[in-house]
């Protein structure tokens, strides 16, 4: 495990008042929180950000850590001696969220302070699941990977690493979460756990825009498919369709298949967008066939749109 | 690293979170939760007494937010309110974005 420095990472001097050390920070979270950044590793910055801003904005922590830090350069192995806090007491946490280095020095400490009620109680984790459109349709099952405290012979603590499957029940919607009772953090003095929520994100499929339970899938067809009407076939999320296309079809033309999004009572529609794709003229014959089309059907799109 | 059998989970449907536990979910007093519901930054649904309102799987992730942008730039709570609103915003532009440029 190796030295964070907090003071680097927030770009204070090691001197800086409380009044600089939220100044800083709030410059640095504007600069990094994952919703606005463009920075490609925001997510974790944002992280190492919180973390040191959790430390050095409590007076108490950010005396231990000084305490401790004093002589160790960044990246620098570091091991704390044993029994060094234990004349502290720290309240709130997500382990989840934060390093090796930040648990081994306050334990599940961590975030914002609580209120005595809530103290006994493990905290409540939350993470993100991604998954793939085809998995609400079908139902999964996804290995999660979490970080739990737990204090070692020593008396030190250290972050074990945990893997939990789930089951990704069938019809879920995108940012739905599935409650995983008693899979938070520990409680204390035989209080029960707390819970685990898990947000369901869809990955990107460029095939397929999905709101709340419809499905809208876009499905090229060739001009004479569109002119001429007939059935084709289509990839669905539930596997290939066939589909009979109204002649006269234009692209952006929807065809809805009742039921045929994501499942649920009721269950989503699946929308097929039409997109009519021109065959290249790459060859005599193509170029042969625009000719003829161009000679003998007098069709001016431009004669009615925008006048 | 240990290894637990297949665990099945509890589907949070739309309206399902009662305060008290929206309130755990997101480490905050109930009364928090309550006044953003009184001033409209916070939906539920259900009537009359808050231990009746149910709360939406998407009100979680408002209600951390919320909670983020007043915390960690002691923003008052119509400000963070406002910029939750324009970070909604913003990601379902970015989405329909992403669909118009492929």
């Amino acid at each position: 495990m190796d030295f964070k420095d907090y003071y680097q990472i927030l770009g204070v001097a090691r001197n800086a008042g409380a009044e600089d050390i939220r100044k800083a920070f709030r410059k640095q979270a504007r600069k990094f929180h994952p919703d606005v950044s463009k920075e490609p590793d925001a997510e974790a910055r944002m992280k190492e950000i919180n973390e040191a801003n959790a430390v050095l904005s409590d007076p108490e922590k950010r005396a231990l850590y000084d305490q401790m830090g004093s002589g160790h350069q960044p990246g620098q192995p570091f091991q704390p001696a044993q029994g060094w806090d234990s004349n502290f007491e720290f309240s709130g946490a997500d382990a989840a969220d934060s390093s090796d280095f930040f648990a081994s020095l306050f334990g599940r400490a961590g975030g914002a302070r609580r209120s005595g009620a809530f103290r006994m109680r493990g905290e409540d984790h939350h993470a993100k699941v991604d998954i793939e459109l085809q998995d609400a349709y079908q139902g999964a099952s996804r290995t999660i990977s979490l970080r739990r405290p737990r204090v070692d012979e020593h008396g030190q603590v250290v972050l074990d690493d945990h893997t939990l499957e789930v089951r990704i029940p069938k019809g879920v919607k995108e940012g739905q979460h599935i409650r995983l009772s008693g899979q938070g953090a520990p409680g204390e003095g035989g209080a029960p756990a707390g819970d685990l929520y898990l947000e369901i994100r869809f990955t990107p499929d460029a095939r397929y825009r999905v709101d709340g339970r419809d499905v809208y899938e876009t499905v090229p067809v060739t001009p004479w498919e569109a002119a001429l009407g007939g059935p084709i076939e289509a990839p669905t999320p539930s596997g290939p369709v066939t589909l009979t296309v109204p002649a006269g079809s234009q692209t952006g033309r929807k065809l809805r298949l009742k039921s045929r999004g994501i499942p649920g009572d009721p269950a989503g529609d699946l929308y097929v967008v039409l997109e009519v794709v021109l065959p290249p003229a790459d060859t005599d014959t193509a170029r042969r066939l625009y000719e003829t089309m161009a000679r003998d059907l007098h069709f001016d799109p431009r004669r009615t749109a925008g006048a | 690293m240990t290894h637990d059998d297949i665990l099945t989970g509890e589907l949070l449907d739309d309206a399902r979170l009662t305060l008290d536990e929206l309130a755990l979910a997101c480490a905050i007093e109930p009364g928090w939760i309550i006044e953003r519901v009184e001033a409209g930054y916070l939906c539920c649904m259900g009537v009359g007494q808050p231990q009746a309102w149910r709360f939406a799987s998407a009100e979680l992730v408002r209600a951390r937010q919320l909670r983020a942008m007043e915390r960690d730039f002691d923003a008052n709570p119509e400000l963070a309110a406002l910029v939750v609103d324009l970070i909604e915003e913003v990601r379902g532009l970015r989405q329909q974005l992403s669909r118009m440029r492929r």
